[in-house]
């Protein structure tokens, strides 16, 4: 009976095909490493974020004198409505370290070469999402630091000479942050945005099955071949993969917990203490800084004096990673047998980054500008000299098999 | 041999990553901390736990603060019932005012605009400020008041130079005021500088605060205490569910070691089928 039903079912939607074809039988290969599990686990948070979102959503108000209230209710009247919003604000710093993370695995194995350039593109895209659904998610609970981090950011678009100031009311709604600030931004949050990141994860995934997933060595596992056709160094995706997520997911979970239970603010990193105080567009806080995972652009921003510079250096930082597939010009894929000059390369690349980050949330001193500026041209350096460096390397040989 | 180099570029790239940390915090930290002039904010470790000083905590600021701060996100049933007061006794001798319901939130009961008036600012909502400034902060602003006969109510504050608020638990507390006392002299090795007759060195150095003997109805002691229950209460009304928080939290890190466990042993299991 259940098994006719199903039967009815599958021959009008093709539930055993997609199965077999994304799961049971697509091939990945055997043997990577940690780094690897970061798409997984940014999928569960994605999750997260949707499921807590939703139920945030069902307290909130997105007006200009409910919003801060709102937040408290939640917080103190709405059964275990804390358990939600720190989901929330403990979730949206993990997807951006999952991310960032997951990105920086790109870089180090070339998961952008040939032919998953398209996979990558889908990756920036939706990173870039990201950033504008994270910006948008801050502003709703309507502190201090939401007021304050929003002037800041919205008036970056008046920068932008002729049309600026007018954007710059376009995207507000109104002459200042208000109320239609709040709801427009609440509309974008929960609606448009994660209708287009939910698009483009699965533009991501699709893609990433056609040309299949890479690993730490670079080997093309296509190469050899059983008689089958299944690639010999491959295992399927179900169960042995979905196995392998699975103590990566504990361990996440557990990470996950200790901050939302125990350091929910993350020592003010993940919850602005600022933000406890109601927005008053009157009184500006003594130091402006935006959360962590905004912070290095932040630093390139402020790093150039003029403000159309500075914007058009930070939409630069996070442009560049856009066109990576075509600034490497190596043979090989894998940091493994590349040259020591991409070694060194993306060594600083990486302290650049970081450094770019801590100076993005303290204020402005005379050496924290000169330095930002060094990071920002060690930053930009990895990207732009990276036809130079990885044409002309040598690079050791890639074995056939993993 | 290439995994092995590859584990040292990655380990050095993190090593560069965290030195570099290192240098750029230690050269930005000179800054002034959150207690000002103060210098670093007392250390205050709540006791969510403790009902009493959180009862007696309520106490103080229901009968010292409650006139002029509100504490308008929270409300007076929650209050009650999560510090066990009964109900009776809650509205008798704490909710001074006959009007109020237990579902109604702690709004205050002064003017905004008179109180505006009187002080020069509105006297600010206290739901969230430990939250925002820290409990640390709070505990040693509370403690930090002395007599400064340039301001309009006679005192200043150590912690927040130039607050408009009067001192309303001198009278508890006594005549704090600032006096400057002889400390050591240290050499740069970190000994106490000695003349020839190898008596400790001594310079004068003022800011530190002082209370009168006998001039307030506490001892220093008691104060501290005193300060510490009405903290330790704001602490809780910030987060009312912290103490719930932390319970449920050590629960679900049980559950995710066993499940990280359990899981790592099936995973295992299965990959002995490919290698």
């Amino acid at each position: 009976m259940i098994a006719k039903m199903f039967n009815w079912v599958n021959d009008r939607l093709p539930i055993v095909n997609t199965f077999e074809r994304h799961l049971s039988k697509h091939p990945v290969p055997k043997k990577v490493n940690f780094w690897y599990l970061f798409g997984a686990l940014a999928t569960i948070v994605l999750i997260i974020q949707i499921l807590s979102g939703i139920w945030l959503m069902m307290p909130y108000s997105n007006t200009e004198e409910g919003a801060f209230a709102s937040i408290e209710y939640i917080m103190r009247d709405v059964d275990y409505g804390w358990v939600i919003r720190y989901m929330h604000t403990t979730g949206a710093s993990l997807f951006f370290a999952i991310v960032y993370l997951h990105m920086f695995r790109g870089l180090l194995y070339g998961s952008y070469q040939k032919p998953k350039e398209l996979v990558w593109l889908f990756g920036c895209t939706i990173y870039l999402v990201m950033m504008a659904e994270g910006f948008l998610g801050y502003v709703l609970p309507y502190g201090q630091m939401s007021y304050w981090g929003a002037q800041v950011i919205i008036s970056l678009f008046g920068a932008i000479p002729y049309i600026g100031e007018s954007l710059e009311v376009w995207i507000r709604g109104d002459y200042y942050i208000s109320g239609i600030t709040i709801s427009r931004f609440f509309a974008l949050h929960v609606v448009a945005l994660p209708l287009i990141l939910i698009a483009l994860v699965f533009l991501h995934l699709v893609s990433l099955h056609e040309v299949g997933a890479g690993n730490p060595e670079g080997v093309d596992i296509e190469k050899f071949r059983d008689e089958d056709g299944v690639p010999i160094d491959s295992v399927p995706f179900f169960p042995y993969k979905v196995l392998s997520a699975l103590p990566a997911m504990g361990i996440f979970g557990l990470v996950f917990c200790v901050i939302m239970f125990f350091f929910p603010e993350g020592g003010g990193y993940f919850i602005e203490l600022a933000n406890f105080e109601e927005a008053n567009p009157l009184v500006t806080p003594e130091h402006i800084a935006p959360v962590w995972y905004y912070s290095p652009f932040y630093t390139m921003l402020r790093a150039v004096p003029d403000p159309l510079g500075g914007l058009i250096v930070m939409a630069a930082g996070v442009a560049i990673f856009f066109v990576v597939p075509w600034l490497d010009r190596s043979n090989v894929a894998s940091i493994r047998y590349k040259g020591v000059y991409s070694k060194l390369a993306i060594t600083l690349f990486v302290a650049s980054f970081i450094t770019l980050g801590y100076l993005g949330t303290v204020p402005v001193t005379e050496i924290g500008r000169i330095m930002s500026v060094i990071c920002t041209f060690l930053y930009f350096a990895f990207f732009l000299l990276m036809p130079i460096y990885t044409s002309f390397e040598k690079t050791s040989k890639v074995p056939d098999r993993l | 041999m290439n995994i092995k180099l590859v584990g040292r570029i990655n380990l050095l790239t993190l090593l560069i990553a965290i030195v570099s940390l290192f240098i750029a915090s230690s050269l930005f930290s000179a800054e002034g901390g959150p207690c000002k002039d103060y210098g670093p904010c007392d250390e205050f470790q709540p006791e969510l736990n403790n009902l009493e000083s959180l009862q007696r905590g309520a106490s103080i600021y229901l009968n010292y603060c409650y006139g002029c701060h509100s504490l308008q996100y929270s409300r007076w049933g929650r209050v009650a019932n999560d510090l066990e007061i009964p109900e009776d006794i809650f509205i008798e001798n704490l909710v001074l005012d006959t009007g109020v319901k237990m579902g109604d939130l702690m709004v205050g009961s002064m003017d905004k605009e008179l109180s505006k008036e009187w002080f020069g600012v509105a006297p600010p909502d206290l739901t969230l400020v430990a939250r925002k400034r820290t409990p640390e902060w709070v505990y040693t602003y509370l403690r930090a008041f002395y007599e400064d006969s340039s301001k309009t109510y006679g005192v200043n504050n150590l912690v927040y130079p130039g607050a408009a608020m009067p001192n309303v638990l001198a009278e508890l507390q006594g005549r704090q005021r600032l006096t400057c006392k002889d400390i050591p002299i240290f050499a740069a090795n970190g000994g106490e500088k000695r003349d020839e007759s190898g008596n400790t060195l001594t310079e004068e150095k003022c800011g530190y605060l002082k209370v009168d003997a006998n001039s307030g109805s506490l001892s220093v002691d008691e104060f501290d205490s005193f300060i510490f229950d009405l903290t330790n209460f704001l602490t809780y009304v910030g987060e009312p569910s912290r103490a719930d928080r932390e319970r449920i939290g050590t629960y679900t890190i049980f559950f995710f070691i066993i499940f990280t466990v359990l899981s790592s042993l099936l995973y295992r299991e299965f990959q002995k089928d490919y290698h």
